[in-house]
């Protein structure tokens, strides 16, 4: 028969505060996970959130980076009229040859950074349906007006509808702010092409995104484009490229990994310390137990619950001291394209699932020993201690 | 027995907990001086003493638009400047993505004597002038991948549509950053038909000189179709180094965390410690120790754990930052990974801070108890 659960439970409250010590290490160490992993989670979500699998993204051959892509006007021309590409209502090609420039902006709160300003046309807001005009108009065409994103529009000075900063050869003025929730674009500023080539000197456009009638045409576009030696491109699904650049979450990643390693094992110690402790101190109650008949294998099992417990009541505090940095917002550079990225902490229920299995594998590493170390005492030993 | 002796046998006395308490410690302050030691990498520029007489010009926009090459022999006229060399980030891809290492395109003639605090064979960097695809390799980079001199090596284009085939004639070692790879501007020009340039690399004559030269480059070319910004080298460092924005608070805040956690566990020891030891504490007193002297044997029991589980986690990690290649751990991420006797200094005496705070309360706690309620205590 199994010891019930009550005395597990009235033990930790007893020596409440070996308890209290050791679950709030253990809680501390489950929050310190919980948040790196919230934050490498939502820079991956920001990149895949952004690419569309539908949409081909044309590049030229060896680059890695739309910013570091250059495609001639003449080559675009070429392959634009090709059948496989979708056609809108007005029978234009759904291909929108972009540019990408970096400048470098102050932020509101000291420091700079660099942002990535993305000349398009009015089909690249086609190709990218999710973004949306919140504040003001859109950019006029030929006379340096773009629209920013929201929190560029938040964090960085001189980006708010009607002011204006200088960039490349023009002062830009910004018309409108847009919504691009959870994707790469809410940390860019848009404006038109090529306008952004003029004032930036540059005779190329970066990358060219289209949309393929269907599935098959993309495929047939696909072999069509990189088989024509003279374009010299590289094609990929758009949700690919930015899948790409997921691996730009990496060293957090790592970090967070290697923290929690590390933590996990001092605070296994911990653990360990505290039920080496209450073993130690409830001797002669692990001898009455054996006199009432329960057997070794019910206080190994007795003692492991209760460490188990114990790293149970910390990793759930853990969690919820980890809870308010969901959706605060922060940024970091990408190393592809070395921009700002803008992305949330994202907290997944799966994720506090993986805090919570963590501090029971602390509990169980905690109370392995000291739990066998309780289910061998001789009970006439046990009894016999003061 | 002598008091120290009396304290060394106590603290003994559970040679389990005491294992596991000064490993605990010790993790923490690992933990602790690692990620000081990162973030220091991440915030602090890392400069030798002759880059304080070097400048970089680079464009205005950003680091990204690129210089035409025509300005070189405008800035080397600017009086003051005593050399200037071209220096163009490469960003190639050696074999695949995962061996990220810095490669610039250089003036070979001028490279040495603008970065002249590195060691480097004259026979070397004759043989590296004279070939136009030859290449200068810091030693770091040289031992990760295994790499001899007169062996070719190829660096696939990312940012420049070219792949350049070059031979390593030297290696160069000491400054700051052992990881660099030069080559000469002019194979990167030919290889790509461009002739643009990403900063240009200043060596000055002396530091009076430095702000007069700032003003004369920027001047010169604030009409021009690419206007410049012309900082210096510590400057140019920092703008990097903000990039990495708030991921700094993160670690800042991870380390307090974690001195948090190492308080509690070595509270929660050293009041599992004093609480068995009630009896005993109440026998002392009865003795004729004072409470002031108990509370010491106390203090110093909880200090030394403490440091000791700090002296095992700074200085371990010190040692093993200077015996394990943290360049090739992080795959190129750290140049340098030093841990300074200045953040083990720090790790330490938070330990022993710690030691100190954590056994105040159960200390107190005991000696303010009396001595028959110590005395009928049982267990």
């Amino acid at each position: 028969m199994a010891i019930p659960l009550k005395y597990n439970l009235r033990n930790l409250r007893v020596r409440w505060r070996a308890t209290i010590a050791t679950a709030l290490g253990i809680a501390l160490t489950v929050a310190v996970f919980v948040m790196v992993m919230a934050l490498a989670r939502g820079l991956k979500a920001t990149y895949v959130n952004t690419g569309d699998a539908r949409n081909l993204l044309v590049m030229r051959k060896g680059s890695t980076a739309e910013s570091s892509s250059q495609i001639e006007r003449s080559k675009v021309l070429l392959f634009k009229y090709y059948d496989e590409i979708a056609r809108n209502e007005r029978g234009d090609p759904v291909a929108s040859p972009e540019i990408i420039v970096l400048i470098q902006l102050d932020r509101l709160d000291g420091g700079n950074a660099n942002i990535l300003v993305r000349g398009i046309g009015p089909i690249g807001f086609e190709l990218r349906p999710n973004v949306k005009l919140i504040e003001g108009r859109l950019f006029q065409p030929g006379l340096a007006e773009c629209i920013v994103s929201r929190k560029i529009s938040e964090r960085f000075a001189h980006c708010r509808v009607g002011e204006t900063f200088r960039a490349g050869k023009r002062t830009w003025r910004v018309t409108g702010i847009f919504d691009a929730t959870k994707t790469t674009y809410e940390s860019e500023i848009w404006t038109d092409a090529d306008e952004v080539r003029e004032a930036f000197s540059r005779s190329f456009y970066g990358s060219v995104l289209l949309r393929p009638k269907d599935a098959a045409a993309g495929a047939a576009l696909i072999q069509r484009l990189e088989a024509n030696k003279e374009l010299f491109v590289r094609v990929l699904p758009e949700s690919e490229y930015y899948k790409e650049q997921t691996k730009n979450a990496g060293p957090i990643q790592f970090m967070g990994g290697f923290l929690a390693v590390i933590m996990s094992i001092g605070a296994a110690f911990a653990a360990m310390n505290t039920m080496y402790a209450s073993v130690g101190a409830r001797t002669r109650e692990i001898g009455t137990l054996r006199v009432l008949g329960f057997r070794r294998r019910d206080i190994y099992l007795s003692f492991l619950l209760e460490s188990v417990l114990l790293a149970l009541v910390g990793g759930a505090l853990g969690c919820l001291a980890s809870l308010p940095i969901n959706g605060m917002a922060t940024g970091t550079m990408s190393w592809t394209t070395f921009s700002e990225v803008a992305f949330e902490f994202r907290i997944t229920g799966e994720l506090l699932a993986k805090g919570l299995a963590f501090a029971v594998v602390m509990g169980v590493l905690g109370g392995l020993l000291p739990a066998r170390v309780a289910a061998r005492k001789p009970v006439l030993d046990a009894l016999r201690s003061v | 027995m002598t008091i120290p002796g009396f304290i060394f046998r106590n603290a003994l006395r559970n040679k389990r907990r005491l294992t596991l308490t000064v490993l605990s410690v010790a993790l923490s302050l690992f933990l602790f001086t690692v990620l000081q030691t990162a973030l220091r990498e991440m915030s602090q520029p890392q400069l030798s003493e002759q880059s304080a007489l070097r400048l970089i010009v680079r464009h205005k926009v950003s680091l990204a638009n690129v210089l035409p090459s025509k300005y070189q022999s405008r800035i080397a006229r600017v009086p003051g400047v005593k050399r200037v060399s071209r220096l163009t980030w490469f960003g190639g891809i050696y074999i695949d993505g995962g061996n990220f290492f810095a490669q610039f395109a250089c003036d070979a003639d001028a490279l040495f004597d603008i970065l002249t605090e590195v060691t480097t064979n004259p026979d070397q960097v004759a043989a590296f002038k004279k070939e136009k695809t030859a290449c200068m390799v810091g030693i770091k980079t040289m031992n990760r991948f295994g790499w001899k001199i007169g062996q070719k090596i190829t660096l696939r284009g990312t940012i420049y549509p070219a792949d350049l085939e070059l031979t390593i004639r030297g290696v160069y070692s000491g400054g700051i950053d052992e990881t660099n790879l030069f080559f000469h501007h002019e194979y990167l020009d030919e290889a790509t038909g461009w002739h643009v340039v990403g900063c240009y690399w200043i060596q000055t004559a002396n530091a009076d000189a430095i702000p007069d030269v700032i003003r004369r480059v920027d001047a010169m070319f604030s009409s021009s179709s690419a206007e410049t910004k012309t900082e210096t080298e510590r400057a140019f460092q920092l703008t990097f180094l903000s990039w990495f924005g708030n991921i700094k608070l993160l670690i800042g805040s991870i380390c307090t965390v974690i001195v948090f956690t190492m308080m509690l566990v070595t509270a929660s020891t050293m009041s599992m410690a004093i609480r068995e030891r009630t009896r005993e504490i109440a026998v002392l007193k009865a003795l004729g120790y004072n409470g002031r002297q108990i509370f010491g044997l106390i203090l110093a029991e909880s200090f030394g754990l403490a440091l000791a589980g700090g002296l095992i986690g700074c200085v371990g990690t010190r040692f093993l930052a200077q015996n394990v290649d943290m360049y090739v751990l992080s795959h190129g991420f750290f140049v340098r990974f030093e841990v300074t006797p200045h953040i083990v200094a720090a790790g330490l005496l938070i330990a022993a801070a710690m030691g100190v705070v954590s056994c105040l309360a159960p200390a107190i706690a005991s000696v303010r108890a009396s001595v028959l309620d110590g005395l009928r205590e049982l267990d």
